[in-house]
Order: C-alpha cells, then structure tokens, then sequence
C-alpha cells in the first residue's frame, strides 16, 4: 500500500475539520453521551468524507480502501474513540454490503443520502442471545406479498438512537443458519420500530448505543440486500471492511496515547531528572511505538490484498486481533506513567483506557477472531455431532 | 509460617463471627452505606453509626490503647477483625485513611491532650481524617512537595496544593507535610502538622475519576494559619513523621482486592461458552490455573507478614511484593472477566443486575492500585534495593538544596 499525495490530502482534509468541527466539541458530546450525528455527517458528507471508498453513481468517490484506511487513522485524532466509531459504522460497517450488493434503487434510496450525510446508517447485527455468535441470531422476517414482517431485538447498536435506517441481519425461513440469512435494509421510523432503551457503557461514551426491539415490522422485500438467504455470506464480507477499519481506527489514537505520555513523561519532574529519562519509562513507549508500527504493517499488508481483489477475513481477523489486544496495552501501560492525573476523569489517557475495551469486543470479539484464525490455519476441531 | 490461628486467636475469630453476625446491617443497607454510592452525604451518616456501634461494643480499632478507645489488642488480633469485618462484608471505606494512617501518626507524636481530645472521636467516627500528602508535582517522589508552611508568632502559615486527597471534601481534619526551610536538601525541609479542615483559605474541588465517581478531590491551602501546637514532630522532621504514617498504610494490610480469583471461578462456574461449561473450555482453565497458582503465592506471602506480627516482629518487604502481584492479578482477572460477556462487558453496573458490573467496576478501577500506595515502578525499586540488594537508583537531587 501506498501513500500518495492524494492520501496525504485526504489526511489532511480529514484532519483540519477534525481541529474545526470536532475536536472543540468532543467534551460535550461525551458528557451528553451523544453526539449530533446529522448535523455532523452532513458537514462530513459536503467533503466527500464519507463516500471515499464508495462508488461515484452514488455520490461516492471510487477510491480503493487504502483511502478509507488512511481517512480511518486520520479519525484517530479525534481525541475520544465514540465519534470515530460512529463515522466507522456509517461508512464501513452498515454500508459496504449495501453498495457492492444492493440493488440500483436502494442504493439510491439509502447509500446515496448516507454517503452524502443525509441519513444516518446502524448496522444490526448482535442480538441479546448472539453476539459474536452471528449465526446464532434470531431475529425473524416472515414473507407476506411484496413484504417482510420482522420480529425480534438488536442489541449494542451503535448509531441506533438517531440513525435513519439499519442493515439488519434476520432469518427468512427456517434453512440452515448460514443460509436462511438475509441483509435487509429496515428505516428506523417503520411502525414497530421500537428503541427500547440506551445503552450506558464503561467508555465510547460520545456514541450512543441502543437496544432496538422489532414488534411486526413490515418493510417491502425489495429492501433485501442482494438476494434472499446470503446474508451471512455478505456479513461476512462486510465484516472484512468492519475488521480492517477497526485496526486502523486504533492506530491513531495508540499513537497519540504515546505522544501524549512521552509530552507528560518529559515534563514530569521526579526524583530531580524527568520522568522520561528513566529507562524504564522511554524503553517501554519505543517499545509500543514498534509494536503499534508492526499493527500498522499488517493493516496495510491486508488492505492492499483486498484491493487486488483477495479474500481477506484471514488477515482481517489477525489485525483485528492484534490491535484490540495492543490498544489495551497502550492504554494501561501509558497511563501507569501518568500517575494519579491518569485516573482522573478528565485526562486524556483515562478515557482512551476506557474507550479502548471495546475494540477487543465489537466486531467479533478476540476469541472469535482467534476462532476464525485457527479455522483458516486448518487446527479448529470439528464441532462434535450431536 | 504457621497459616492456623492459637487457640486465643480463634476465640478472637469466633467472637467477631459472631458479632458481626448478630450486628452487621443486611447487604441492602450496606450498599446505601457504601464508599462511593451517589448519596455521598447520606452514606457517611449510615457509616458514622456503623463505626460507633463497632467502637461501643470493643471492636473499632481493638489495638488501640484503651485510654483513646481500643483495647490494646495484638496487631494480630486487629488484622483476625478486619479480615472477618471484610469477609462479612462490612464497609470501612470512610474512616480506613483516618485510623490507619491519622491515628498511629497522632499517637507517636502529638501532646496527650491532643490524642485525649482527637483520638476518641476519630476512633468513634465522629471525626473523619484525611490525609494531605500529594501534590501536582509530588507523587511518588513525595520529598518534592511544595506547599509552603511558613512561621508567624505562634501559628504557621501554609500556602500551596494538595491533590488526590481522598475524602477531603468531607473531612474533618488532616494530617499534612509541607516545605518549613526550602534552603535545605529535599527530604530535610519538611514539617508535618494537621489541620482543621474547616480553617479558613482551605477550599477543596471534587476530581471526577476514571470511574465516574469524585471521591478525591484537590485541596487548596490560600495562608491557612494553623498554631504551632499542632505541628507533629519537630520542626524539620516532617519526612520521619510521614515515614510513620506511610509504615502504617503499609501495616493496615487490607484484604485481597475484590472481586478477585474466587469471584471468577464462582462466576465461571456458572457460565456457558459455546453451550459448553465455561470451566471446560481449556484455554479458560489454563489461564484459571496460572491465576490459582498465583493467588496462593499472594495468600502465603500475606500469610507471612501475619505470621511476623503475630510474632510481635516487623514485617519486611514482602508487602512491597504483596501489593505488586496482587494488583496486577486483580487487573488481569477482571480484564479477562470483562471479555467473557462478550459485548455485555462493556456496560455500565446500571444496565447490568445488581452485582454483576463488579469486574467492569474492577477494570476501571485497577490502574489506581497500581499507582496509589507506592506505584509499581517505586515498589520495585524497593525490591531491587532491598530484596536484591541491586545498587540504589541515582537521586542527583537528594543532597541539594531544595530551591537550588
């Protein structure tokens, strides 16, 4: 993967409205638990910002996924994980099925205004009873007519107290669990359509999370993704987007976490020499820095085989993987040396430690990607016959 | 070592059971009284008549001498106490800092009328104590600290601010070291006193923790004239007298950090993963093993220091490793128990049945233990100094004058 000047201006756009629109802004919104997504991704969606990777029929700006990457460690500057991870699920987790997928008018219809910041997108995936388990979901579509009728409940979606519609995974049919599965685009103002509560986190507190219950939710088929039952199919795709978008969204923030104590660290006085100065201290964030340059390799090692047209879950998941364990890392290591100021609420460091939990979670959490890893190695046993 | 109680020991065990069983109010009420629930103001009056009921009946501060309250127990006996008032799970959270550091520190050197007046209502819960000791720029390295205590006629004149002082908003009274002779070497200038914390110039502001709660706060001293009479060891001794007090944060030993090992194999044993029992999973019991193994090492290494004080003798070192295996198992544990609920880690204990958020609460909370009470990187220093008998950190600023 290459950095080109187009990337560095891309960075550099993403950046100076990060300094102008966001950043000045991040303490509110994590006090008030959320942030104005419509407003905010309208701004976005002016610049171009949040169709790079799309394509140009839908307002989007055709570029490979190496510009999606690029923006994706830009958004680490952000100085909170929530607002990234909303712009992340709007552009590279409810959207990529819907635009390789989805038919002319539903795209029109829904990628089109997301891309341009029109409408706010959630993908639902987790249910109370399947989270990393996505087979497992339960979340029902009976066919009647030209209609879907859905029932059931979503869970930990993020977006889902503003967003306009979801990509919602449901059964249609009692098939096999990895074929009965399709990808239906579901507006959230639908009759039954119900939010049922907002979700409280330990971090990621700018996002807001909710459950979603669906009591006889009628959508038209057509708002099925592609064709019936290869749902998960296409999940699995998405998640591909999903996984790579997660490892580039940690790099920022990991790098900033790093810069920001090695900032402190030097300035620090202790013992009459700078806290810095101690080996233990600057060994330890070379250490990190080298550590988060080798997650970064293989983002873009995995990001240009999924330009070239490859499969990618593999490295996706390894990625996925390492920078989930490594933001925790980071986290606790980096705020070791800041201290009591590091367990204060308001320091940077405190709520980087607190939003980093989750990236081992969300999108399939490490024991899941260690599931997929070792079934692409060949070394998973075989679940035994009942 | 010797990990069984004597016979005199047992009686001591027994008879607390057994008051703590008759007496203790039900887990409802104990979480309304609780360090740390929203109703601050309300928790601490449930607190204070909690701590008078235990002082009238012999227990608060048993080791104690009798004339301020107590009743003279061996350190032995105290801990038998405080390991059954933990396991009952009785709060202590509001007055630990006052009578395991306050308390021992008034006694070694304030005036007899002083600890006549003081030392009751502390041990009663009618005083609450904190203690003034860090500052912006006097963590770990304590002997930096700023604050200023200058003399005028009879009383001394302290300037400056303290931080990550627990409780301050709420307290009565503090104990406090600050910089008496700057024109001395760091460790030299200092005095110690205590304070009124209701004396005017002292304003506090709540610091909001990685937790959500403010149970901290910084304290600002604006020419607080506090009398010489309360000054505590002599005038240039205040690192001795905050050596005292440090020794004896070091001697109220605590319990194991809860939830802990045992909370975690009580919770595996009750989870399913992939429809299998949890405990089943090898990947799982290989790591509850490494954890088992390490929690007998904390139990003997903390068997050891019970067993000094049981002796009369002082314990060595093996706190300083205490607190730093323990901690980082308490991270560890409640890290990997937060990823078991898959998504539902995340959440915050509203959102969760009562009791279910402790290892979320835990995870947040973890990095203070490894940073209060002596930091990891100070506590192996003091291993490596004087387990190991490795050569001493250079300190290039230990013999020079502060202000130079």
């Amino acid at each position: 993967m290459q950095i080109t000047p187009d990337h560095i201006a891309i960075r550099d756009t993403m950046e100076k409205f990060i300094a102008r629109e966001v950043t000045p802004f991040v303490d509110d919104w994590e006090a008030a638990e959320i942030f104005p997504a419509h407003e905010l991704f309208r701004k976005m969606g002016d610049l171009g910002l949040l169709g790079l990777t799309k394509p140009v029929e839908y307002g989007g700006m055709g570029l490979d996924y190496s510009y999606g990457v690029v923006m994706t460690e830009a958004l680490g500057r952000i100085p909170c994980g929530g607002v990234p991870m909303a712009v992340g699920v709007q552009t590279d987790m409810a959207t990529p099925a819907l635009a390789r997928f989805g038919s002319d008018a539903l795209r029109r219809e829904f990628l089109a205004p997301a891309i341009a910041g029109e409408m706010v997108a959630c993908i639902g995936v987790s249910e109370p009873g399947a989270g990393s388990d996505v087979a497992a979901i339960k979340t029902h579509a009976r066919i009647d007519g030209d209609d879907l009728v859905i029932n059931g409940a979503k869970l930990w979606i993020t977006n889902s107290l503003q967003a306009d519609w979801m990509c919602c995974l449901v059964n249609i049919g009692d098939g096999p669990a990895h074929r009965n599965k399709s990808l239906v685009i579901v507006p959230m103002k639908s009759k039954g359509v119900e939010v049922a509560r907002k979700v409280r986190k330990i971090g990621m507190n700018s996002s807001d999370t909710g459950q979603i219950h669906f009591d006889d939710v009628r959508v038209p088929r057509r708002h099925v993704i592609g064709e019936e039952g290869q749902g998960f199919t296409y999940q699995m795709i998405q998640f591909q987007e999903e996984r790579l978008w997660a490892a580039a969204s940690a790099l920022g923030p990991m790098e900033a976490a790093i810069e920001q104590t090695a900032d402190y660290a030097r300035q620090r006085q202790i013992f009459g020499k700078p806290l810095l100065d101690n080996q233990v201290v600057h060994f330890t964030l070379a250490e990190l820095q080298a550590e988060v340059e080798a997650v970064r390799a293989l983002l873009y090692r995995a990001t240009q085989l999924y330009i070239d047209g490859e499969e990618v879950t593999l490295l996706a998941s390894m990625v996925k993987l390492k920078a989930g364990r490594l933001q925790r890392v980071v986290a606790d290591k980096c705020l070791q040396f800041w201290g009591g100021m590091g367990f204060a609420w308001e320091s940077p460091i405190s709520r980087f430690f607190r939003d980093g939990r989750l990236m081992s979670i969300g999108g399939g959490a490490d024991e899941v990607m260690l599931s997929i890893i070792s079934k692409k190695m060949g070394i998973l046993p075989r679940p035994a016959a009942n | 070592m010797d990990f069984q109680d004597s016979a005199s020991e047992a009686e001591v065990r027994a008879d607390a059971r057994a008051w703590l069983a008759a007496n203790l109010p039900d887990a409802e009420a104990r979480r309304s009284m609780g360090y740390g629930v929203a109703d601050e103001a309300a928790a601490l009056a449930l607190a204070k008549t909690w701590q008078a009921r235990k002082a009238d009946a012999g227990w608060a501060c048993m080791h104690w001498p009798a004339q301020y309250g107590g009743r003279g127990a061996s350190p032995i006996e105290r801990l038998i106490f405080e390991e059954e008032e933990r396991r009952a799970g009785a709060p202590t959270g509001f007055f630990e800092i006052g009578l395991g550091m306050a308390g021992p520190t008034l006694q070694a050197y304030a005036s007899e009328e002083q600890k006549a007046s003081l030392l009751p209502r502390m041990l009663r819960g009618q005083d609450v104590w904190c203690q003034l000791f860090s500052e912006p720029a006097a963590g770990s390295d304590l002997a930096a600290l700023r604050m200023r205590a200058v003399r005028d006629g009879d009383d001394w004149v302290l300037t400056g601010q303290k931080t990550w002082t627990s409780g301050a908003h709420y307290a009565d009274y503090g104990i406090i070291v600050a910089r008496s002779d700057p024109s001395l070497p760091k460790h030299r200038g200092l005095t110690f006193f205590f304070v009124d914390m209701r004396s005017p110039g002292i304003t506090t502001r709540q610091i909001r923790q990685i937790t959500g709660p403010a149970d901290f706060d910084d304290v600002f001293f604006d020419e607080v004239r506090v009398a010489d009479s309360q000054r505590l060891g002599a005038v240039g001794a205040g690192w001795q007298v905050a050596l005292t007090t440090l020794m004896n944060e070091r001697l109220s030993l605590g319990d194991v950090a809860r939830p802990g090992y045992e909370e975690l194999v009580a919770r595996l044993r009750m989870s399913e993963i992939g429809g299998r029992p949890a405990l089943e999973q090898a990947d799982i019991a290989a790591r509850v093993t490494d954890w088992h193994v390490r929690s007998r090492g904390v139990a003997f290494t903390r068997a050891r220091i019970i067993t000094a004080l049981s002796r009369g003798q002082e314990p060595g070192p093996e706190a300083s490793i205490l607190k730093l295996a323990s901690t980082a198992m308490f991270q560890e544990i409640a890290d990997f128990a937060t990823g078991l609920e898959d998504q539902g880690g995340v959440l915050l204990a509203e959102d969760r049945q009562a009791g279910v958020a402790d290892f979320q609460f835990a995870y947040l909370f973890s990095p203070s233990f490894r940073v209060a009470g002596g930091t990891d990187q100070i506590l192996r220093n003091i291993i490596a100094e004087r387990v190991l008998g490795l050569p001493p950190e250079p300190r290039v600023d230990k013999d020079v004058p502060f202000n130079s």
